[in-house]
């Protein structure tokens, strides 16, 4: 349905963008992951036709976007990063501007944005001004706007950053409603790799401008198949037990966690006793040790480097 | 279109400091530059200096010759003629008039240029001088007649004030008042001696009611024009400059809070965006100096015995100028938008807007100013416009307001000229 062919984007001599290629299927939820800086913002700019290709097309149904960029902007709602609302307006006043430049007119409109304001679960809130919400809200209303004329794609861009916990369930919650039972077809970034596994069939990891890896959740898992993290809880942090199991034979990756230290180690090794000599060496004293098979965060760590919120 | 109105409306009525800024604020300027600077365009004549000019349709030398041709018509002693001769050479008015003009302290403060009555309207209307008499045809004959065989009648002096410097204007009238007033009571001693003996005062009274000598006709083509009304113009036009300011600075929070984006992501041609701008400014620049009159005529007083022609010819010159205001959003718009920074909203609005509200005559009349200011000054919007609600309240046609009105509509093309050339079409980049 859209899809990215070759795409690249230069701005004042610095690539931002390096030859990504990608497809949303009609009615899948795909998620695009990478660090801050890695090209994730001007891959979706350029896909929802804001910004123009260095190099590279969009298309939709197989025609070019990039030289009719009205042809996606009819059927696409972008949920950008930032809250894109007027703040002096309430909720109902803020749908009801963008509603009409979409169209929008008379009872069609009160009634979308009456549907979208229950489906946002705000409708009791909808006369209050946007500056009086709380992020979650805005975060809420940012959405309904971009879902208010029905659009066949949905574009999100972090669409939970800084959202209480209610709220971000709420909307994670709705994004998955519509994509199951409405076959809305969703492009999904984020910093959060659990949103992403929990509401994409599908995942792009990008990084310094191209996408490094692709495929489904259990694709990408099965990049470190072979592997296993075990993550240990220590009495405290110590960098030199990690820079020492760094260089054991067998250990692929040693990092410093908030509680102790993970390890990514190959499936089956007999590891467990060196490490406990290690800590008994360094004077650190393990509390727990847990063994679990590797997640998306995993791979992506394997893949960059790079913890996804670095 | 109606939609971006809306909403930009609702927007700032919200926003309590701009309301502050473009209603409340022009209206106290008013009120304190109305009161502190009366003394300066009503009475102040320290740093005076007035430009006069003089129109003479007189013939000084004719009109004694005529009057001494009539003397030897008359049947009069040859010792009377010879005497009334010489009094008519010597007691000219109009060559008293000159010399008054000559005197020491009053070329101190004013220059004086003659001129013909076509230059005359012109200068009047263009603000180039203060005042200008005109000595009617046949004067000197006239006042010779009058003065020295009391007979028949005298046209009255004409003079016509530009109403911008009242001041100046006021300050001339009175030494031409004082002039034709002291020739009146000079006659009327004179008269006395050949008569009976008379009391000096009454005698002053005498003239003063006879007003042999014809008087002054002022010819001012409307009402004085109080500080209050000027400063009411002086801030409506310069405050007006604001609304541009404002709605392009709500164009800069769009762009960064990418509400931008989501209306060009809307379908929607971006000029329309442009053209929403356009329209909220004219329309909020409007009721601005709608608002600014109205409060002004109702609390000032300033406006209050207008008809409701002079109410039609000011919503005209404020529908021109707040359309250019509209165009002059749409270049802040543009440039805002384009290269992404507030940066130009800042310079207009804390420097740009002063500059243009001292130059077009918001602070002081531009006849106080340097010649070159007052010329930049009058290529303002605001200083056009000024000049156009000047003149309107004076009287003037709308031949006289036209170089004005032209001014204000080349500003407004050539802003929208500009914005279009410099705003992003369909992309952002």
């Amino acid at each position: 349905m859209l899809e990215t062919e070759v795409l690249s984007k230069v701005f004042k001599g610095k690539v931002a963008v390096d030859g990504v290629s990608l497809y949303l299927d009609k009615g899948e939820s795909v998620g695009l992951l990478g660090p801050n800086g890695a090209g994730k913002s001007t891959t979706i700019s350029m896909m929802s036709s804001l910004i123009k290709p260095t190099s590279g097309d969009v298309k939709l149904h197989g025609k070019s976007v990039v030289n009719d960029p009205d042809s996606i902007r009819k059927v696409l709602g972008m949920v950008p990063q930032e809250i894109a609302l007027y703040e002096e307006l309430t909720a109902y006043e803020n749908l009801k501007f963008f509603g009409r430049i979409y169209g929008l007119k008379g009872e069609v409109l009160k009634k979308a944005i009456q549907n979208i304001l229950e489906l946002v679960g705000l409708e009791d809130r909808q006369k209050e001004v946007i500056s009086t919400y709380s992020g979650g809200m805005k975060r809420r209303i940012n959405m309904a706007v971009a879902m208010l004329h029905d659009p066949e794609v949905l574009i999100m861009d972090e669409p939970t950053v800084g959202v209480d916990p209610q709220s971000r369930s709420h909307i994670l919650e709705m994004v998955r409603k519509l994509n199951r039972e409405k076959g809305l077809t969703v492009l999904y970034t984020s910093h959060y790799m659990e949103e992403v596994e929990r509401l994409c069939d599908r995942v792009y990891i990008m990084d310094y401008g191209k996408v490094i890896a692709s495929g489904t959740k259990e694709e990408l898992k099965s990049i470190l198949s072979g592997e296993e993290t075990i993550w240990i809880d220590l009495d405290r942090g110590s960098p030199n037990l990690v820079m020492e199991l760094q260089g054991f034979e067998g250990i692929q990756q040693s990092t410093e966690t908030e509680k102790g230290l993970k390890l990514i180690v190959p499936k089956g090794s007999k590891l467990l006793g060196k490490v406990f000599q290690a800590a008994e060496r360094h004077e650190v004293q393990i509390l727990n040790v847990n063994v679990q098979i590797p997640t998306l965060e995993d791979v992506f760590l394997h893949l960059t480097g790079r913890k996804l919120r670095d | 279109m109606g939609t971006f109105l809306w909403k930009d409306i609702i927007v700032l009525l919200r926003k309590k400091t701009e309301l502050i800024t473009l209603i409340l604020m022009p209206l106290v300027l008013i009120v304190i530059l109305g009161f502190a600077l009366k003394g300066l365009l009503g009475g102040d004549t320290e740093a005076l200096n007035m430009k006069v000019g003089i129109v003479n349709k007189d013939n000084e030398q004719l009109g004694i010759e005529e009057f001494i041709n009539e003397l030897e018509e008359m049947d009069l002693s040859e010792e009377v003629v010879s005497e009334l001769r010489l009094a008519g050479g010597e007691i000219s008015p109009v060559s008293l008039l000159d010399e008054v003009f000559q005197e020491e302290g009053i070329q101190d403060i004013m220059e004086t240029e003659n001129m013909d009555v076509a230059d005359r309207d012109k200068a009047v209307a263009e603000g180039d001088v203060d005042a200008v008499l005109t000595i009617p045809e046949g004067f000197t004959y006239q006042a010779l007649q009058k003065m020295l065989l009391n007979k028949g009648d005298v046209t009255a002096f004409d003079i016509t004030i530009n109403e911008y410097s009242s001041l100046s204007a006021n300050v001339f009238n009175s030494i031409v008042e004082d002039f034709v007033r002291t020739l009146n009571f000079e006659t009327a001693i004179n008269r006395a001696l050949g008569e009976e003996e008379q009391s000096i005062s009454s005698l002053e009274e005498e003239s003063r009611e006879r007003n042999e000598l014809g008087g002054i006709e002022t010819v001012s083509t409307g009402e004085p024009i109080s500080s209050f009304q000027y400063y009411t113009i002086g801030m409506a036009v310069m405050f007006v400059l604001f609304v541009a300011s404002t709605i392009a600075g709500e164009a800069y929070v769009e762009k960064q809070q990418h509400v931008f984006n989501r209306i060009l992501l809307s379908g929607k041609h971006p000029l329309l965006y442009l053209a929403g701008k356009m329209v909220s400014t004219t329309v909020i620049a409007f009721v601005q100096l709608v608002l600014l009159f109205s409060v002004s005529a109702l609390i000032f007083q300033s406006f209050i015995t207008e008809t409701l022609e002079f109410w039609a010819g000011m919503a005209m010159i404020s529908l021109f100028l707040s359309i250019c205001v509209g165009s002059l959003a749409t270049l802040l718009t543009s440039l805002t938008i384009r290269f992404n920074s507030v940066a130009f909203v800042y310079i207009f609005s804390g420097g740009l807007v002063t500059l243009f509200a001292f130059a077009g005559g918001s602070f002081f009349p531009t006849s106080q100013m340097p010649e070159v200011v007052a010329l930049i000054g009058n290529w303002t919007p605001n200083g056009a416009a000024l000049t156009s609600y000047m003149q309107w309240m004076q009287g003037f046609g709308l031949d006289t307001l036209r170089p004005s009105l032209f001014r204000i509509i080349g500003a407004s093309i050539l802003f929208i000229t500009a914005s279009l050339v410099i705003f992003p079409r369909r992309r952002l980049v």
